[in-house]
């Protein structure tokens, strides 16, 4: 059906329905006492099994990353090409991981690139926040930073700046009102992918990372 | 032998069987779960009220939300079509895959796309459907349907899927949970990155970006959205909000409603295919807004149901859910958000049944995190099946003959001692244990008092009147 | 003392089956210092019709209810609360737009369950027992969700001896007319109730609805089980 038939079909619907009149709710969010977000952060997302690490320094990231990675026997690695601290890629093929490719094009077409990433056990992010209520990262995809990096790999390392750590998403939100529009991509991970589909028995791991690690940056 | 084919005929079959008693046990883990999920978080009951607000005031001005949608959209290089029904809806999917020449498309669950029944028909145009959330995935291999919207196979026991998977898969039998994740994800890993296609449903578009957003736990839904060529998503027309701010308070409530979760694992936004500079995702994203009698229930008495961000609450809650089972429902959408949805939908026959499967005892509407007025709605489809003569004789004339005599007090009071004197040589020590008719329904389970000797009326009379 | 002057509406279960949940009524309005009333033309509140959605049927019956209760003064007491909240949530609608709508909303706001006017209204101290019994009490939905009553029925019951019932705010599956349209699924919610209300170890079971309490005492009965089932006025008046 053409578009204005059918928008017009909905409005004739809404002119004749008999929804309820909205609650009245003040504009804005309630102000919330402030509370040690980090310690939050830290505690919810140990709830959800993600391990949290730090908060270490800039220069510290790279070691706590190969750290994490050696402690999987990691062999490979995707990693964004725009990370909040230097040298971590380096230092993880300083380490003897391959440096996995995720360009589109340049000669590798997207079924094979796809399936380079069937033996992918560490992925390696950055975050633009975190949300403290639910032990959340955000992650914005774009230029140099792939989504599979988060999807794909058995071991997803996202690193966050503690500065960026928000109350709850409805707060981020409100105070980054233009995200959704500003970006093609974006995901909140809160912990590793879980199911409790057989028994209501939770489970992790099933399609995306097993294992999810914060390290912190302060 | 023939399919039972009413809400009761079902639920009778299904009561006290192995599949109705996982179903009310996975019902009380999730009620364990859901109970503290609000009071935890710092604007819990408040929360309610906002989101109510926020899905109120996006129904009341639906075309035009939908329409910002579309043009937001295709500023970002996606594609907006719209289906009057499930024909068109799959007509236009099949359309979109066969011009791109998918063979393998990878689905993450939408209800939306069980309501249009996709699957066939995409197989039917030579393409292989597979479903990836674990639970749809097993429902698939089992040749079944869905039997909660949170949780398909809430029916099955491990047991049961392991020996499944040994069938179908050709993998040693175990009734692990856990190994049977790892079963089920080895063998789709390889179809994500394969796939040419991936269909998703929206759990909630917004409006001011053109952003669709999905929410999941098991990680399926990125994968199907990010490593094909081509993203088809499936929306039901009412999903949208206005704004981001609005989107993030009602995702704080979803999965606290839904799991008691404070966030479900992955939450994605995403606002049309990929970037020239965007290293991966699908080249092309297509949205396929879905009417399919929508406006029908917008325009009529029990549009406030399009409010709901589909969480499964109401059904965890409804004791009638809990015994019979979603299957007992006969469709996509069960439970008391079902038996409103399923009539709007599709209309009074044969689902003017569906409002009567339930004792109106108010469970759904006390959880709602919307504040549906589900009660009221199911009493307004009452109405309406009586009105269309649906309800049996027996039953019509009854009432009817009661309401006249009860509200005569002379023909009243004489009721009142006959039915003493008739229910005399069926009683004994004041209780009947078996009715003929209509009563059997009752003494089938439960003895039934006796209509008193003397009434309260005339007692007071003796006792009291002046 | 002189207490108000009070309308009881004792409901038509309890005028043909259960009678002597009215004079229980009756005496605990009494014991708390009440005159009461009873205005002997009434019949039916009108909610089994409503429930089906015969409303014509429900608006005779309904009718008949306000012109017996508009011809009376002061709170009318009603030992049910899905009958309370039938008078006081659903007339309204009835007749929104009708000759009758200010009358509806007059009695409506008249119409108070026998606990809620205990405690709410009265304040009283009235309080139940049953002899060293062991209680387990029900909340009946429609008083629970309707009216919101719980704390009353609590406070009335604070000096017996009261156990812990699972799932005593979930429903008994009665429904009304749905106890015989769907009889498998109302017994199978039943069976749920009762076998919890014997795991509670109660020797008594209350609630404040003959609907529900009949459905559950034929149920019992039909298991052969030694509990005593009883409406709450039970233990507040005393016998008559």
């Amino acid at each position: 059906m053409e578009r204005d038939r059918f928008l017009t079909r909905v409005g004739q619907a809404t002119l004749s329905s008999v929804l309820p009149a909205p609650p009245r709710v003040a504009p804005g969010l309630p102000e919330l006492a402030d509370i040690d977000l980090i310690a939050l952060f830290r505690t919810r997302a140990h709830e959800v099994n993600a391990v949290i690490h730090g908060p270490v320094s800039r220069h510290g990231v790279p070691r706590a990353v190969v750290g994490i990675a050696a402690g999987h026997e990691a062999s490979n690695f995707l990693a964004w090409d725009h990370l909040p601290a230097p040298g971590v890629s380096s230092a993880l093929q300083s380490a003897g991981l391959d440096r996995l490719d995720h360009e589109i094009g340049g000669g590798s077409p997207r079924l094979e690139r796809n399936l380079s990433y069937l033996g992918l056990d560490v992925g390696v992010t950055g975050t633009t926040a975190g949300l403290a209520e639910s032990g959340s990262v955000v992650l914005v995809h774009g230029s140099g930073r792939p989504r599979m990096a988060s999807i794909a790999p058995e071991v997803h390392i996202a690193l966050l700046d503690v500065a960026t750590i928000s109350r709850t998403l409805a707060h981020w939100a409100h105070e980054n009102p233009r995200f959704a529009a500003d970006t093609t991509n974006l995901v909140l991970v809160t912990g590793p992918s879980r199911t409790g589909d057989i028994e209501q028995q939770l489970n992790l791991g099933v399609h995306g990372p097993r294992h999810v690690h914060v390290v912190m940056i302060r | 032998m023939s399919e039972p084919v009413t809400f009761l005929s079902r639920a009778e079959a299904l009561i006290g069987s192995h599949e109705a008693q996982a179903v009310e046990s996975g019902i009380r883990n999730f009620l364990v779960r859901r109970e503290h999920a609000f009071d935890v978080f710092p604007i819990g009951e408040e929360l309610r009220d906002r989101t109510r607000a926020i899905r109120l005031h996006a129904l009341a001005n639906l075309d035009r939300l939908l329409g910002h949608f579309a043009d937001k959209l295709g500023e970002a290089g996606g594609q907006v079509h719209w289906a009057a029904d499930a024909v068109e809806a799959r007509q236009i999917a099949a359309d979109i895959l066969k011009r791109s020449d998918a063979k393998l498309v990878v689905k993450s669950k939408s209800m939306v796309s069980e309501e249009i029944e996709i699957n066939e028909h995409l197989e039917e145009e030579g393409m292989t459907v597979l479903e990836t959330d674990l639970g749809e995935f097993i429902v698939q291999l089992a040749g079944d349907t869905p039997s909660h919207i949170i949780a398909p196979v809430m029916h099955m026991t491990a047991q049961d899927v392991g020996r499944l998977f040994a069938e179908k898969l050709g993998v040693p039998y175990t009734d692990d949970p856990y190994e049977l994740n790892r079963i089920a994800r080895e063998h789709l890993r390889e179809s994500f990155l394969r796939a040419d296609a991936g269909i998703s449903g929206v759990n909630l578009a917004v409006a001011e970006s053109g952003s669709v957003i999905l929410v999941t736990n098991e990680g399926n839904g990125r994968y199907t959205t990010t490593a094909p060529r081509v993203h088809i998503a499936l929306m039901g027309m009412e999903r949208i909000v206005s704004r981001w701010e609005d989107a993030s308070v009602v995702l704080e409530t979803l999965a606290r409603s839904a799991t008691g979760q404070h966030q479900s694992v992955y939450t994605n936004v995403i606002t049309g295919p990929r970037k020239e500079t965007d290293p991966d995702g699908p080249d092309e994203l297509h949205v396929i807004v879905i009417d399919n009698g929508r406006s029908d229930i917008l325009g009529g008495d029990t549009a406030e149901i399009l409010a709901c961000i589909r969480c499964g609450a109401c059904l965890n809650a409804c004791p009638v859910f809990r015994t019979a089972g979603g299957h007992a429902y006969g469709t996509v959408y069960s439970g008391p958000v079902g038996s409103i949805v399923t009539p709007g939908l599709y209309g009074m026959e044969p689902w003017w049944e569906l409002p009567y499967a339930s004792t109106l005892c108010g469970a759904c509407e006390e959880v709602c995190p919307v504040r549906i007025q589900i009660p009221k709605m199911l009493l307004q489809l009452r109405e309406k099946a009586a009105a269309e003569g649906r309800l049996p004789a027996w039953l019509e004339r009854g009432i009817s003959r009661y309401g006249r005599t009860v509200s005569d007090p002379q023909k009243w009071a004489s009721a009142k001692k006959w039915a003493s004197r008739l229910s005399a040589p069926i009683s004994s020590d004041g209780w009947i244990g078996r009715l003929p008719g209509p009563g059997r329904g009752w003494t089938q389970s439960r003895d039934l008092r006796r209509p008193a000797k003397e009434s309260f009326n005339e007692w007071w009379r003796k006792n009291r009147g002046t | 003392m002189e207490g108000p002057q009070v309308q009881l509406f004792v409901t038509c279960l309890v005028d043909s089956l259960a009678p002597e949940v009215g004079r229980a009524t009756l005496s605990a309005l009494e014991k708390a210092g009440c005159t009461v009333e009873f205005p002997v033309e009434q019949g039916c509140c009108g909610q089994p019709a409503f429930n089906v959605g015969l409303v014509d049927d429900a608006r005779t019956m309904a009718a008949h209810t306000l012109d017996v209760l508009d011809e009376t003064e002061g709170p009318v007491v009603v030992p049910s609360g899905s009958c309370a909240a039938m008078i006081a949530h659903h007339y309204s609608a009835l007749f929104v737009g009708s000759r009758r709508e200010e009358q509806a909303t007059r009695v409506a706001n008249r119409v108070w369950e026998l606990t809620q006017f205990l405690v709410d209204d009265l304040d009283s101290s009235l309080s139940a027992s049953c002899g060293g019994c062991k209680v387990a009490y029900h909340y009946s939905c429609h008083g629970l969700r309707e009216l919101g009553l719980d704390h009353q029925a609590d406070r009335l019951l604070s000096d017996t001896d009261r156990t812990e019932l699972a799932g005593d705010k979930e429903c008994c599956g009665f429904g009304g007319l749905f106890s015989v349209e769907m009889p498998a699924v109302s017994t199978a919610i039943m069976d749920a109730k009762l076998d919890r209300i014997v795991a509670s170890g109660a020797d008594t079971l209350v609630a404040g609805d003959v609907s529900c309490l009949m459905h559950m005492e034929g149920g019992l009965r039909r298991r052969g089980s030694e509990i005593t089932v009883r409406h709450i006025a039970e233990l507040l008046g005393d016998p008559q």
